[in-house]
Order: C-alpha cells, then sequence, then structure tokens
C-alpha cells in the first residue's frame, strides 16, 4: 500500500459556493499529512466527501489503493467536525456503539477511555459532558481498535491549552508508532510541530501538496548588524550567495542566501572586507508568514 | 442484519424515553378495548344488543373489533420511530455511524428494522388483545375465522410507520416532523380524502391510511351499513385495497433509500 488516500479532480458545489474544484493530490503512508486553509476554504468537505458524508459532483477517490467502501472506513479512525453522540447515553455506552460499527472489541474501550482521561467519568451521560470532554471522547472513538490511518478535523477545538499539548503530544506519538495521520486544521503552529505533509487549500483550490518545506517554501535567512548598518547593506549585496535584504526592524538586516549559509563563515567574510558585525542571528521564516504569502498572492 | 439489530438495541436499551413510550404504545392498544366494551357491551340495553347480532368481542367478531380499534391508535407507534430516526439526525449521529463505517443502506435498514419491530409489537399485543378480550368478554368459543383482520392492520400499521419514516427522513427535526405528522394522521388525510372522494368518487378511499381503514371498518358500523342495506359491499374489493397498501410500501420504502443514498449527509 504505498497510499492511503489518492484523490482525483474532486469538485463540489453548494449552490452559488464553489466549494471545492479539481482537487487532486495523494496522500502517501506513514506521514502526518496536514490538510490546511483558513475557515471555508474546503477543509470539513473534503474529509466530509471521504468518509461519505457527502456526495462530490465530480472526481473520485481510493481509499488504501482500492475503491471507497464502509469496510475501508471501518479501518480508519475518524474525527470529523463535531463530536457526534447519543446525548442520552454514557461515554462508555456510546463507545461501545462505535464499537460495534467498527467491528471492533469492545474490550478495547478501557484502553482509549484512558487515553483520553475519561476513565473517571466514562459512566456519565455525554451531555453532561463540558466541550473538552466531548471532544477527548471523540478522539477515543477515533483511537477505537488501533486503527492504522486516522484522519483528525481540528483535534484541537475547544481543548484548553494542557488539553491541545496533551493532543499534540498524542499525535507525535501515533505517528512515531508508524500511523498515517490526516489532518486539517487552520492552527499553523499545531501543524508546524507535528506535520511532515501539507495540502494547501484556499476557497475550495489547491494551491500545493506535498512534504512542508517543498509546498511552503522557507528559506533560511540570517539576521545581521553592525555599527554602520548602510555600509553593511551595501557589503552584503556583494557577497557571492546573496539574494534578498529586508530591513528586520531594531536597525538589524535580513538577509536571505542561494545556499545555506554557515554563521561563522559570513561573519569571517564581512571581517575581511572590514566591517565588523555586532548582531548575528539565524532565523526561518514561520509557517504562518510563509502560509499567509501563499494564500493571500 | 444481526449486528445492526445488536447496535439499534445499545441505542434504545438505556433510553428511557424508548421504554415509555413502549408502555404508552402497549396501552393505547389494549386500553381502549375497555371504553368500547363499555360503551357498545356495557351501555346499550339487551334488546338492542340482540338487533345488533352478536357482541363486537365474541369470536370471531373481536377479530375484526381488536384490528378495528387499534387502527385508530396505532399513530403513537408511529411517533415512537420519528423520535428515534429524528434523534439521530439532531445528534448528527447519522453522519457519525457512516463515517464509523455503517453503508448509508445500513443506516436505512437499521430504521426498516424499527418500521418492522413496532409493527409486530402492535401486531402480537393486539393478538393478546384478542385472547383476552375475547376471552373475558365474549361468550363464544375461540376461533380463527376472521384472523385476517389483525393482518390487514399489520399492514396498515406498516404504511403508517413506514410514512412516519419517510417524513423524520424528509423533515429531520422531532418537533416539526411530530407536528406534520399527527396533523396528517388526524385531519390532513382525513380532509383530502373527503375533498377527493367528492371529486374523484371512490379514489379517494386509496390515500395510504384511508386504505387500511377501509379494510378494518368497525363492526358495528358496518352492520348499521348492511342493516340499511343488505347488499352493501365498499366501493372496491379488499384485494385492490391490499395491493394499494403493498404499493405505498415498495414506493415509500425506495423513496427512503433514495434520499438516503443520494443526498449529502
Amino acid at each position: 500500500m504505498s497510499t492511503i488516500l489518492s484523490l482525483q479532480n474532486i469538485s463540489k458545489r453548494y449552490g452559488a459556493v464553489q466549494a471545492l474544484s479539481g482537487v487532486s493530490f495523494d496522500i502517501p503512508t506513514n506521514c502526518v499529512f496536514g490538510i490546511l486553509g483558513p475557515n471555508g476554504s474546503g477543509k470539513t468537505t473534503l474529509l466530509g466527501i471521504v468518509t461519505d458524508v457527502l456526495k462530490a459532483d465530480t472526481g473520485s477517490f481510493t481509499l488504501m489503493d482500492e475503491s471507497p467502501s464502509a469496510l475501508q472506513r471501518r479501518k480508519i479512525g475518524t474525527l470529523l467536525e463535531t463530536p457526534n453522540f447519543y446525548h442520552y447515553l454514557s461515554g462508555y455506552r456510546n463507545l461501545q456503539i462505535v464499537a460495534n460499527i467498527k467491528q471492533q472489541s469492545e474490550a478495547d474501550i478501557p484502553r482509549v477511555l484512558e487515553l483520553a482521561g475519561l476513565t473517571a467519568r466514562q459512566h456519565s451521560a455525554f451531555k453532561t459532558y463540558s466541550l473538552g470532554m466531548k471532544q477527548r471522547l471523540a478522539i477515543a472513538a477515533a483511537l477505537l481498535g488501533d486503527p492504522q490511518v486516522l484522519i483528525l478535523d481540528e483535534p484541537a477545538n475547544g481543548l484548553d491549552p494542557v488539553g491541545i499539548a496533551e493532543v499534540r503530544n498524542l499525535i507525535r506519538q501515533l505517528a512515531h508508532s508508524g500511523k498515517t495521520i490526516i489532518m486539517a486544521s487552520h492552527l499553523l503552529d499545531e501543524v508546524e510541530k507535528v506535520c511532515t505533509h501539507v495540502a494547501i487549500l484556499r476557497k475550495g483550490q489547491l494551491l500545493g501538496s506535498g512534504p512542508v518545506n517543498v509546498v511552503v517554501a522557507r528559506d533560511n535567512f540570517i539576521e545581521i548588524g553592525s555599527a554602520d548598518n548602510r555600509a553593511l547593506a551595501q557589503l552584503i549585496q556583494q557577497h557571492p550567495a546573496f539574494v534578498q535584504l529586508l530591513p528586520a526592524g531594531d536597525g538589524l538586516l535580513q538577509v536571505t542566501f542561494k545556499d545555506a549559509m554557515d554563521p561563522a563563515t559570513l561573519n569571517s567574510w564581512c571581517a575581511q572586507q572590514g566591517v565588523w558585525l555586532s548582531h548575528l542571528q539565524m532565523s526561518r521564516k514561520s509557517l504562518e508568514t510563509a502560509f499567509l504569502e501563499l494564500t493571500n498572492n | 442484519m444481526l449486528q445492526i439489530i445488536k447496535i439499534e438495541w445499545l441505542k434504545v436499551k438505556n433510553y428511557r424515553t424508548f421504554w415509555v413510550f413502549i408502555i404508552l404504545s402497549l396501552l393505547s392498544v389494549l386500553a381502549p378495548n375497555f371504553i368500547i366494551h363499555d360503551i357498545f357491551v356495557k351501555r346499550i340495553p339487551k334488546d338492542a344488543q340482540k338487533l345488533l347480532g352478536a357482541s363486537v368481542y365474541d369470536f370471531p367478531l373481536v377479530w375484526q373489533t381488536v384490528a378495528s380499534i387499534g387502527s385508530y391508535t396505532s399513530g403513537i407507534f408511529g411517533l415512537l420511530l420519528i423520535t428515534l430516526v429524528t434523534n439521530e439526525f439532531t445528534y448528527k449521529t447519522h453522519r457519525q455511524n457512516i463515517i464509523d463505517g455503517w453503508e448509508r443502506r445500513d443506516f436505512v435498514l437499521s430504521k426498516l428494522f424499527w418500521v418492522v419491530s413496532l409493527a409486530l409489537v402492535a401486531f402480537l399485543t393486539s393478538l393478546i388483545a384478542v385472547l383476552i378480550f375475547g376471552g373475558i368478554y365474549g361468550n363464544t368459543p375461540f376461533s380463527f375465522e376472521n384472523c385476517h383482520y389483525l393482518f390487514y392492520y399489520l399492514l396498515q400499521i406498516i404504511v403508517m410507520l413506514l410514512l412516519a419514516l419517510l417524513l423524520a427522513m424528509l423533515v429531520k427535526r422531532t418537533g416539526l416532523a411530530i407536528i406534520l405528522f399527527v396533523g396528517y394522521v388526524m385531519f390532513l388525510e382525513q380532509l383530502l380524502v373527503f375533498i377527493a372522494k367528492r371529486y374523484l368518487g371512490n379514489l379517494g378511499g386509496l390515500f395510504p391510511l384511508q386504505a387500511g381503514d377501509e379494510l378494518l371498518p368497525f363492526p358495528v358500523l358496518e352492520k348499521v351499513e348492511k342493516l340499511a342495506d343488505p347488499n352493501y359491499k365498499g366501493p372496491y374489493d379488499n384485494e385492490v385495497y391490499l395491493a394499494v397498501l403493498i404499493i405505498y410500501i415498495v414506493l415509500i420504502v425506495w423513496g427512503v433509500f433514495r434520499k438516503m443514498l443520494r443526498s449529502d449527509l
């Protein structure tokens, strides 16, 4: 199995709104795949089509190299949008229903409840849960039967900072254990910390997909400063690997080079040219900045 | 299918509303017979009863009596079905069931299971009512003659439950679906039947619930009509109404599958 999910030309329209237009990309096995996009970009619609709660107008997809069916969905742990459970049943009884639909043993329920930190409240009715607990139950349901593939749509929704950190750690642990995780999120910080691959959507159109650093080019840059920044600016533009110079604020210069630049080499080169650096720091464009540049253009 | 039934059982096993509805539904089949017995047997003077012939609780008439009375109160089973179906839409669990690994047709089958189950509960309770009331109030020995009325009742309640299912699938909201269903069962169809009979004649008797009612006339009223005209006969043969009911069943099941298989959830 080389690809978990392969989308071919998926389009979906809601009345006047084109939610997805001709989206195609592949999700390889054993990766943490982030589907990124601002609110309303089509992330949940895309996952809804993959999980058969929505029907695509055109296009097709395969799940685990086969045409999609309930059989594949049973092997995928999915948390889509909001936690959907029977309000009058307890957390445990809700998981019993999920286990039976997935045709998994009910013996796995205590393990996932413990993972989600809900053991103490497992016999309380779902309607008495806080938003965070509801989200945790949905995560527990997705983990039932220890699936090899997880689809998580905004998994940190409704969680407090501790909960968000816990979910992030859990996703990392799951990824380390060789699972494929497909995660939709608009929280770039979250994605930056866990994803290996991304697909970026804007207004239903795919802007790019693949490994994070390929899709969202984030060149290394170096912040430098000296007593005479004007002289430094003139000098640095003569460096053989020079690409771009931007003011970085605080009287510093932000310089991008063609190749990875070793700070010691740069420092030495400047000194040889008679300019002594008072500030030298390697930096990297944040995913957020890169993402905003990509989605605004 | 067994797996689907087990899952449906897990959904209702600890659902108090379900059990309250079930108890009310059972009472709705049994209780009216006490009242009808009180009115048509105890309160009518003995001489008048002779005119009417056998008591409505004597075998074989009791089969028709219980089935006919049941057809008036069976709507409560429809309310339970609407609650079970619209709950899924309210909690969005219809989506979750599919996401977790049901085919969309499994969801429809799970609700058709309730149609059949509730119809069978109504049927079996009516059977028990026949045995109880025929045994206690009747003066004649047990007989299977006329037991086909109970099967007509089964068919009518299946049509009624399927209508409730279709309405719940289309409307999705519990309150609105219940109001529309009660309105339809209580007077809307009667109104349509009245108008249709006026302009289309006997065809007006072929509306879904009316077709069942035509098969289940209350014995005393039927007798009164026969007293007035000994050759009195309904506008169509029973086979016509039976065929119409089966056509409704096929059409509604087809409609429910089509809705569920094609639309966004």
